[in-house]
Formats: structure tokens, sequence, C-alpha cells
């Protein structure tokens, strides 16, 4: 009886003993993406999960406080979301239909999807300085920025430890460009900023969207199971 | 190089499309938000999207039937990524249909569409342009069937699980797109439907559904965090029916039941009806407290004579305890002391002095006790009576700190003793400046009973026969004697008074009578034209110190007559002759007798007052009330 035990238990350790490498989540990790140094040791699977429940929420938060904004700005006719007319999104050479996506290789599109974090570093923080100085913003969308901006980096710090961590590349220098995309000094008049403001909210949104479905994709691409095209 | 700065100027295009414009027919507008009529011309009726790879659009030619063969009408397209527009890749033409497919698909960027028809004729609307992700409407739920998970104890209600799958075309398995779900359902026979909470899972638990009714349900789903809802899927129904045998005795059970209380109820109330009433329905005890009766309220004032100089007053009221009997201290009456002044204003106005009590001790009333002092009762007066008096100091001022402290520089008595007196001064014949002397003192008297007082109270030293009642002086010779200088001034003043005062107080200045008049003809008097007296000092006539209160008549011109005899109440003779001698200054009407006398107490001899350096006048208010004169209380009357 004694060594059936045993030898059952040997067994379970011995079926169960990837498990044990891939279910370890240290402490250090379980709360923030960042940290690339210290987190090297949360499962490439974890990490994903973590990264498109990050993005998520950023689209989520996103579309809200774009929908708030709308709602508190913006008059009826000149909407974005009931008119779609093209308004001018700063547009990256980055896949945008289905099929270029489902061709493109994890690379691309892990780093199309760093590309897109990084280009929205910068005007985020503008977004916030031009929300601060408005009159009557309301505290939701002020909030709601900054929230996103926060996470925004840290999905940045995220991705790049997945494209180390699967593409096996060096740790990207996470230099921005140092060209400023915005005025800061300058205040244009309110209407000019609303409507700036707005499309702004309304670009990210449509981005956050396109990151969490390229993080999907590649989330498909990873476990395999269906058929992801 | 090329193609990016062809970019940028299709993104140029783009942004300088006119998205400021008003909402215009696009297909977008039109359909979804703003319900405008159908546009004449050739427009995009719809562009969808199912699974965000892939979208269609509809057009209609509108009212050009001739554009509506196929291949009239030509489908353009343009994107930022293009550089021109670019012909529909596929169209259907039967459905006036063009299919973008998953080549010519790109998400997240702007598309326009256009029409043209022959001839390069374009018909093209700003508001025809899109993000293909914002199209998205996701096909309905498929397999959507449905499963009981219970009933309730009474079998009158069940709840339902519903399930279903995800629409094969929209790709949620790979996360492509995110779908929420909505489930609808209604009762047979109602047209509303009624709209559960967005679903993120493919199931979902409807409660409360009633036994035997039929349910519809129905399900459709749009992409998360979008707006626009897919079709509905095709309805299933719902219905559980009951076991009879379960709910038909528990039903029967509580009828009779409760119809057993309640038969039991009505018994114990029909044979406890009594005692149940008293319990519920107690008596409510009369009252106890006997409030007062108003009549009892009622008092009137009784004047008795008690001798040649002595009255009392006694009020009579229904109740004893309102009969106050008036003795030193002043007359009894209603609590207020307004109604005091009223009443015994009344009684002052109609006090009859007897005359053979008065013609008896004419003469030795003169002197002292025996006079029957009243104190001034006011006069009807009418509209201006002026009543002057020679001096100030000449007033048989009774006051307790006039006529000591009198102050020929003071301005204001007279017109302090107008507003002592009822009404004010009218004409302005009130002279403050001779005012030492001559103290003109004009009433309004609202009542015509009032008296018109020179003072405040002042002695009676003799009564007529005829019914007057003769004042003294009393401190005024005292004065008078001391001060020589001032009989100057009040005969300065004299020259100041006005034109009919000055008449009548040359013709009068001699006469100082008080008037007495009888109730009955105290109106009589306020009409009567009496002639306004004037009291100047009393040096042309020495030891005359007293003054002579006229009643004043009605009419406002004092100069009416100077002869005191048309009145009929008026001047006893020769008042002049008759030096009264001093008596106190002021004097206490202590009763009322019912002849209408008044009982005077003998007014002790005091030296007035210290002389207080505020006027007089000023406190009067403090005096007790039974120094209250009669004018006093004709100012108050009504």
């Amino acid at each position: 009886m004694h060594l059936v035990s045993v030898m059952r238990r040997c067994v379970w350790a011995v079926l169960l003993w990837p498990n044990l490498l891939t279910s370890s989540v240290p402490l250090d990790c379980r709360q923030e993406q960042g940290g690339v140094s210290r987190c090297s040791s949360i499962s490439q699977e974890k990490l994903l999960d973590r990264v498109i429940q990050h993005a998520e929420l950023i689209y989520r938060v996103s579309e809200e406080s774009c929908s708030l904004y709308e709602e508190t700005f913006i008059p009826l006719p000149l909407q974005f979301q009931r008119n779609q007319a093209g308004y001018s999104c700063r547009t990256l050479p980055i896949p945008s239909s289905r099929s270029e996506v489902q061709q493109i290789s994890d690379k691309w599109l892990l780093h199309s999807v760093l590309m897109l974090v990084q280009s929205w570093l910068e005007p985020l923080v503008y977004l916030q300085t031009s929300l601060d100085r408005y009159d009557a913003a309301p505290e939701v969308i002020i909030n709601k920025t900054k929230w996103v901006s926060e996470k925004l980096i840290s999905l940045e710090q995220g991705v790049v430890v997945l494209i180390k961590e699967m593409l096996d590349e060096g740790l990207l220098n996470l230099n921005h460009s140092e060209e400023a995309l915005f005025q800061y000094d300058v205040q244009p008049e309110m209407v000019e900023s609303v409507m700036k403001d707005y499309t702004l909210l309304s670009c990210f949104k449509k981005d956050a969207h396109k990151m969490e479905a390229f993080l999907k994709l590649l989330k498909c691409r990873q476990t395999e199971i269906y058929n992801c095209s | 190089m090329a193609a990016l700065s062809s970019n940028l100027l299709l993104l140029l295009l783009m942004s300088s499309l006119d998205w400021l414009s008003t909402p215009g027919n696009g297909f977008f507008m039109a359909r979804h938000d703003v319900t405008s009529p159908a546009p004449p011309e050739p427009h995009i009726t719809e562009c969808i999207s199912r699974d965000q790879a892939t979208f269609q659009c509809w057009w209609s030619p509108g009212n050009f039937h001739n554009l509506s063969s196929p291949g009239a009408l030509r489908l353009f397209y343009i994107n930022s990524l293009a550089s021109e527009w670019k012909e529909c890749p596929k169209y259907v033409h039967p459905n006036r249909e063009c299919f973008f497919d998953n080549n010519h698909t790109s998400i997240w960027i702007p598309y326009c569409m256009q029409l043209r028809g022959q001839n390069n004729v374009t018909y093209y609307n700003e508001e025809d342009c899109f993000r293909v992700e914002n199209i998205v409407r996701p096909d309905p739920p498929v397999s959507l069937n449905w499963t009981l998970l219970n009933i309730s104890p009474s079998g009158l209600n069940y709840d339902v699980m519903v399930n279903w799958e995800a629409p094969p075309s929209a790709d949620v398995k790979t996360g492509w797109m995110r779908i929420e779900y909505e489930i609808q359902y209604r009762a047979g026979n109602t047209t509303k439907w009624d709209a559960l909470e967005m679903q993120r899972q493919t199931q979902q638990t409807i409660f409360g559904l009633h036994v035997g009714k039929e349910y519809e349900v129905h399900i459709r789903c749009r992409m998360r965090s979008f707006v626009r809802f897919g079709e509905f899927s095709d309805p299933i129904f719902i219905q559980v029916i009951s076991s009879k045998g379960s709910t038909f005795p528990l039903t029967l059970v509580l009828v009779f039941g409760i119809t057993g209380v309640l038969i039991l109820v009505m018994l114990i109330v029909s044979s406890q009806q009594r005692r149940l009433m008293m319990i519920l329905l107690p008596p409510v005890p009369a009252p106890k407290i006997k409030g007062i009766d108003p009549e009892l309220l009622k008092w009137h004032t009784i004047i008795h004579r008690r001798g040649p100089d002595k009255f009392q007053l006694e009020n009579k009221g229904k109740l004893d305890d309102l009969n106050f009997s008036s003795t030193g201290g002043g007359l009894g009456g209603p609590p207020t002391y307004a109604t005091d002044f009223y009443q015994d204003e009344l009684w002052v106005e109609f006090i009859e002095v007897d005359a053979e009590d008065a013609g008896t001790g004419e003469k030795e009333d003169n002197q002292g006790s025996d006079t029957q002092r009243l104190l001034d009762v006011p006069q009807p007066i009418s509209h201006h009576m002026n009543i002057g008096f020679s001096n100030a100091v000449s007033f048989p001022d009774s006051d307790s700190g006039r006529a000591s402290c009198y102050d020929p520089d003071v301005p204001d008595q007279d017109t302090l003793m107008a507003t002592l007196l009822p009404g004010q001064p009218e004409d302005g014949e009130v002279k403050t400046s001779p005012a030492p002397e001559r103290l003109l003192i004009r009433t309004q008297t609202a009542g015509p009973q009032t008296w018109f007082n020179t003072d405040f109270y002042a002695q009676v030293s003799n009564v007529m026969p005829t019914g007057g009642v003769v004042l003294s002086p009393g401190q005024q010779l005292r004065i008078q004697e001391s001060t020589s200088g001032t009989e100057e001034e009040p005969q300065q003043g004299k020259e100041h008074k006005g034109s009919e005062d000055s008449e009548e107080e040359k013709e009068k200045e001699e006469q100082f009578q008080l008037l007495v008049v009888d109730p009955e003809g105290g109106r009589q008097a306020a009409e009567s034209n009496t002639p306004q007296m004037f009291a100047p000092p009393s040096s042309p006539i020495p030891g005359e110190g007293y003054q002579t209160i006229l009643p004043q008549p009605a009419e406002t011109e004092p100069a009416a007559t100077a002869e005191d005899g048309q009145s009929p109440y008026i001047l006893p003779d020769s008042p002049q002759s008759q030096v009264f001698a001093r008596v106190a200054d002021y004097t206490v009407v202590q009763e009322l007798n019912s002849q209408h006398s008044l009982l005077l107490n003998p007014p002790p001899r005091q030296s007035p007052p210290a002389c207080r350096p505020q006027h007089p006048l000023k406190a009067l208010p403090s005096m007790p009330v039974g120094y209250i004169t009669p004018d006093l209380l004709g100012s108050l009357s009504p």
C-alpha cells in the first residue's frame, strides 16, 4: 500500500512537472507588467494574457471617455460616431485589413502594436494638458484620460517584454522620438481646441481597438487551437 | 516617396472633407439617427459589415428611374490607402449591391462612397464616409433554445435558461470580434418586448415566467462597446403547463379558511357590539371649563355724589370682580388703561355739578375744600379750539413740574401741549416762539365731548350757579408774584399771537371759566361757537390767576364770538370779581357719584416738585391714573 501511494505521488509529480514551471508567478509580477528585468519569471502566456487584458481595458475606457466627451462638448451634427466622415488620424504604416493582418508575422504584429502604443504616448499627455485648460471639464474624463495614459505606459513595457520573450530580440531601447508632435505653449481657441481633442479621443479609440485586435490575433496564433486565418 | 506624398495628399483630401456640414442624407445619418426623406438623386442606401472583414454597400437610383437599369450607376470608393477613386470590386446587380471582400477591406481607415452615372455625372454625398469597424452589424446568434430550471413552490412561476451560439460569421473564437448579446421576450398576447441586460456569455436565465402563458423570445447582438445591433434572430416559444392537481386544493383551502375567519370575526363583532364600540370609540368627555360669558364683561361706571364736593365713582358690571370702587388712587375700571380713559372721559364729560350745591357753597367754596373741584373736563371741541393761556405761568397748572420750572424760553410748550391734546394743530396757530406766554392749544377732537384742557389738571375753585366750574390757578398766583418780569413776556407774547387769537384774548383775558357741560348738552357744546379764551397774565386782574376753559366749538374759527354768552353753557357772570383763593395745584377726582358729581380729595398743599429740566409734557406718560385730565381722555377718545 505504501509503495503504491508513493508511486502514485511520483507519477503525479512527473506529470505535473511542466505546470510547476509555467504556473509559477512571482509576487513581483503579479500586479504590474512593468519592470522588465524583474518580471522575467512570468510565463509568456500569462504575460500575453495580461497584455491583452490591458489593451481591452484601455479600449473600453477610451471608448467611454470619448462618448462622454462627445456628449458633453460636441453638438449633434458634429459627432463623429454618427457621421463617420474621414477625419485626420495619424496613420502608421501598419496593416489595417484583416487579410493583411492575417498574413503578417508575429514579429510584425508585435512591432505594430508597439508602434501604435508609442505613437500615442505623447498625444495623450498633450490631451491631458489640454483638458486641464478647460473650465468645466468633467472630472470623469480627466481621470479616465489620466488612467489611460498610465496604463498605456505599462502596456508598452509589457509589449517590450513580450517582444523580448517571444521574438528573442534584445531589449528595445525605449527612447521615443524627440520631435514634439504638439505645441504645448500655444493655446488654441476654445472651439478649435475642443475639436482637436475630440479628434484625438476618437482616433485613440480606434487605435486602441486596433491594438486589441492585433494582440488577440497574436494570442490566437500562440494557442494554435483555432485556425486563425 | 511618391506614394507617401500621394497618401498625404489623400489625407489632406480626406481631412478637408466637410465633416462640419449639417446632417445630410448620407446613409449613415439617414438610416440610424435622422429620419430624413430619401433624396431624389441616386444615393447610397446602406453599408454594412457582418464580420469586420468584409462589407457591402447598397444604393438606390432615387427618382432617376432612367438610371435604375443595371450598370447605369457605378459605385466608386476611396480610402486613405488609395490614391484615387476605385470602382466597386464586385457588383451584385440584382440587389444593387457592391461587395467588398477581405482584400479590399481595410479596418480602421475611413472609406468614402460615390455613385457615378453616365458621362461621369457624380452623385456624391460627403456623409457617406465611414470606418469599417463602425458599420459592423453582426448576424443574429444561432441555435437559440431553452431549458426549464425550476418551478416555484406555488406552481405558478418558473425560471428558464436560454442559450445560443455566436453567429458563425463573427470571429469570436480568435477574438477578432467581441460580441455582446441582448435577449428580449414577451408574453404571447402583448406587443411590448422586455429586454434583459446585455450578456457576454452565450446563455441567460429568464426569471419569473408564469405557468400557462406562452412566451416569445428572440435575441440580437452587437460588437462590444459599439452602437449598432444586428438583426433579431427567429423567435422561439416557451410555455410550461401546470399540473392542475397541485394548485387546486391549495386555493380551495385558502378560500374556505378566509371565509371562515371572516364569519367568525363578524359573529364576534355582532355579539359584542357595545363593548367593542366602547373600546374602539370611547366617548369624548364634555368640556369642563366654563368660559367667560361676554355678557359679564360689560360694565359701567356710576358716579355717586356723596356730598357737595364728594363724588363717588362706581364701576358696575355683571361680575362683582369688575366692580372696582374708587378710592384714592384713581378710578377703577376695566383693566386696560386706555379703556379707563374712555370710561372716565365719558363720565367726566357728563359730570353735572349740582347747582344747588354749587350755589350754596359758592362763597365758601371759593376758598377751599368745599369747592367742587373737578378736573378739567374736556370740552366738545371742534376742529380748532384755541384756548389760550395768558401765561404758561398763569396756568392753573397743577402739573407738578411745569409751573415752577417755567422757562420763558422754552419754545416747545405749546407744541407739546398740542401733542398732548387730541389732534394736532393744523393751522399753525400754535405759536412756538411766544409759547411761554401763550399756549395755544388746538385740538381736533374726534369726539364731540372732548373737553379741552389747558393743563393736565386744574383745581376747581368755585362752581358757578349755572353749573360752570371755575378753575383756580393755584400755583400760578405764586409764580406771578415772584416773577413780575414774566408778566411782561406774556404781554409781548400776546402781541405775537395770531390775529384771531389776539382778539379773543383781549376780550377774554379776564374771563376764565370752566364750563361744565351737561351730558346732554355736551354735544351741543361741541358745536357751539364759543370763543377761545386766553389767559393773559393776571396783571390786570390781580389775584386772578385762574383760568377758564370754555368749551370750544366745532368750528375752527376761534374768533367767531368773543362773547361767551352765546354759548348757553358759558360764562357765569363776572368772573373777574371773583377772586378765588388759591387752591391746590392739582387734585384728584376720587369718585363720581350717581349725580354726576365728582368727589375730590382735598388737594395736599405741596410745593411744586423740583424743577425738572425735561419738559413736563414728557412726563405725561408716567402720570398716575388718577391724574388724567379730561383732555387727555379726550385725546384718547376714538
